[in-house]
């Protein structure tokens, strides 16, 4: 197993520490991003971004479930928008765990970040990645 | 700038073409709109070859342009590749007329053309979704889930919002696909029904099969000329291109108040124009998505939030409207060979102005009219190209 992409994922091994996203914070205008990016696109300072722990929680934005998918991906799987307390808007897969069913995911209900496989395929069951799921269990 | 117009346009028609390499696709839409114009290969000062997926699809990753043309026997002149995803067409259009709006050129060619039958779909959808920013597109998210739920355009959110209804997102599909069945160049020619686009299999809920646009091939062209020499070269109605304008999209976080990007890019090309939403008399709009017709009618200027359906409903866009959109049958029925798009836009519309447009001629011959075209979808929540274009005669 490694992880998709380490630049984006902290996966503590320390007992205690919970994995979280890795974005980045202007030192200038105060806005944070992800993934990270050397220049603000807020205000456009080079040289300001710092980098900052985030998205171990969030509040789902929207969602949907799609029939079909790419190579390397299997369907139904639900397809959703995060949004992190600490400003981000992050495009998301659920932890594969939760039926794939219409109601089981409710906008603006609250997230917590887990670490899976990217997908139950070949290509990609070696391959950890951030995914969300219900931080109080499914709606139904 | 010069005044630049548009003297012959060209088209293959959309569909599914297995056996026809890029070349052959781009070679009747090439000469078409050369005999159109009435010029000869070497009249050619430059030309613009718009492609998306030619690279990762047919092998041919480098000088697709030169290719092409070179089968076209349009050789030695400068040739510039362009890939803006789904706008990648209207890209070239914009560099075909900068070309001659700038007095660099007399004379510029610019060619829109995809191969997305491979044989194969789950590698097309494959790289389709390389459009996407990668770092979305390694995650498996695709494109027609950003129409349903991305934050820029989520249609979803409409039906809660607007109240619009299954049945409301099915209304744009079945006004193109009317158009499209008297498109003799159209790749779905089969007039649809409410129900039927309503009830056909969910691909990203809410969007069903019949609202999104298919896997397409084909290709487009456009020749332009220096306004005071166009007549030259064609007797036949001027057509002169009053704005083209492209924009990218801007990174924005949850909250961002700026207008839209299709809005701001609509609302540049009015400028440029000299003209408002309400003296447009057809459009051809990016309805990747048929639903996103109706979010387009807001950002475009043409009704207010929410009122898309009404447009509809009262037979405003319909092809016997005051504005017809889509009267080509749109991306969802004319086709969408994704780097051809835009030019195809294009085509329609001059075919329209001239009168040329067969049995989906608009009854009273439009005079104003808008492309609009975009593409690709970056990180920062906004869509990766914006283009509109509008032409007068």
């Amino acid at each position: 197993m490694k992880i998709l992409n380490p630049d984006n994922l902290r996966v503590p091994t320390e007992p205690g520490k919970t994995p979280c996203l890795l974005g980045n914070r202007c030192r200038d205008c105060g806005i944070v991003v992800f993934p990270k990016m050397p220049v603000c696109p807020s205000c456009h300072t080079n040289g300001a971004m710092v980098e900052v722990e985030i998205g171990r929680t969030g509040k789902l934005y929207s969602h949907t479930i799609s029939h079909f998918a790419p190579a390397g991906f299997t369907a139904p799987a639900f397809q959703i928008f995060v949004d992190l307390p600490e400003g981000p808007r992050i495009f998301s897969l659920v932890g594969a765990g939760l039926p794939v069913e219409r109601g089981v995911l409710e906008d603006g209900m609250e997230m917590q970040l887990v670490v899976e496989p990217l997908a139950d395929t070949p290509e990609h069951r070696d391959e950890l990645t951030y995914k969300f799921v219900p931080a109080n269990g499914a709606r139904t | 700038m010069r005044d630049v117009a548009i003297i012959g346009v060209g088209a293959h028609a959309s569909g599914r073409f297995l056996d026809k390499p890029m070349k052959a696709l781009a070679y009747p839409a090439i000469w078409g709109a050369l005999d159109d114009a009435g010029v000869k290969a070497t009249d050619i000062n430059v030309a613009y070859v718009g492609n998306s997926l030619g690279g990762l699809l047919t092998g041919q990753e480098g000088v697709r342009g030169q290719v092409v043309l070179q089968h076209s026997g349009i050789t030695g002149i400068p040739i510039i590749n362009v890939e803006n995803a789904c706008a990648s067409a209207m890209t070239a259009l914009r560099g075909a007329w900068l070309e001659v709006a700038s007095g660099a050129a007399d004379i510029a060619l610019a060619v829109g053309v995809e191969k997305m039958n491979v044989g194969d779909s789950a590698r097309t959808i494959g790289a389709l979704s390389g459009v996407s920013e990668l770092d979305l597109s390694e995650l498996g998210m695709q494109f027609t889930t950003s129409y349903a739920i991305h934050p820029k355009i989520n249609l979803k959110s409409r039906m809660a919002e607007y109240g619009w209804t299954a049945a409301d997102f099915a209304k744009p599909a079945v006004k193109n696909s009317y158009n499209g069945s008297l498109n003799p160049l159209a790749q779905h020619r089969r007039p649809l029904t409410i129900e039927e686009v309503v009830q056909s299999r969910v691909i990203v809920d809410p969007l069903t099969l019949l609202m999104c646009s298919s896997i397409s091939d084909g290709a487009a062209a456009a020749v332009v000329c220096s306004a005071d020499i166009a007549k030259k070269f064609s007797s036949k109605t001027h057509i002169t291109i009053a704005a083209c304008v492209l924009q990218s999209g801007v990174y924005r976080l949850p909250g961002d108040e700026r207008p839209d990007s299709a809005t701001t890019s609509a609302y540049a090309a009015y400028e440029k124009a000299g003209i408002g939403p309400e003296d447009l008399e057809a459009v051809e709009l990016h309805d990747a998505m048929a639903p996103s017709e109706l979010m387009l009618y807001e950002r475009l200027g043409l009704c207010g939030p929410g009122e898309g359906p009404r447009l509809i409903d009262e037979r405003i866009t319909t092809l016997d409207g005051r504005v017809p959109v889509n009267p080509s049958g749109g991306l969802c029925s004319r086709g969408h060979p994704v780097g051809a798009t835009g030019l195809l836009q294009i085509c329609e519309l001059v075919w329209q102005m001239r009168g040329e447009a067969g049995k989906r001629q608009i009854e009273k011959r439009p005079k104003v009219t808008m492309a609009q075209n975009q593409g690709g979808l970056l990180l920062g929540q906004d869509s990766a190209v914006y283009g509109c274009t509008i032409l007068k005669s």
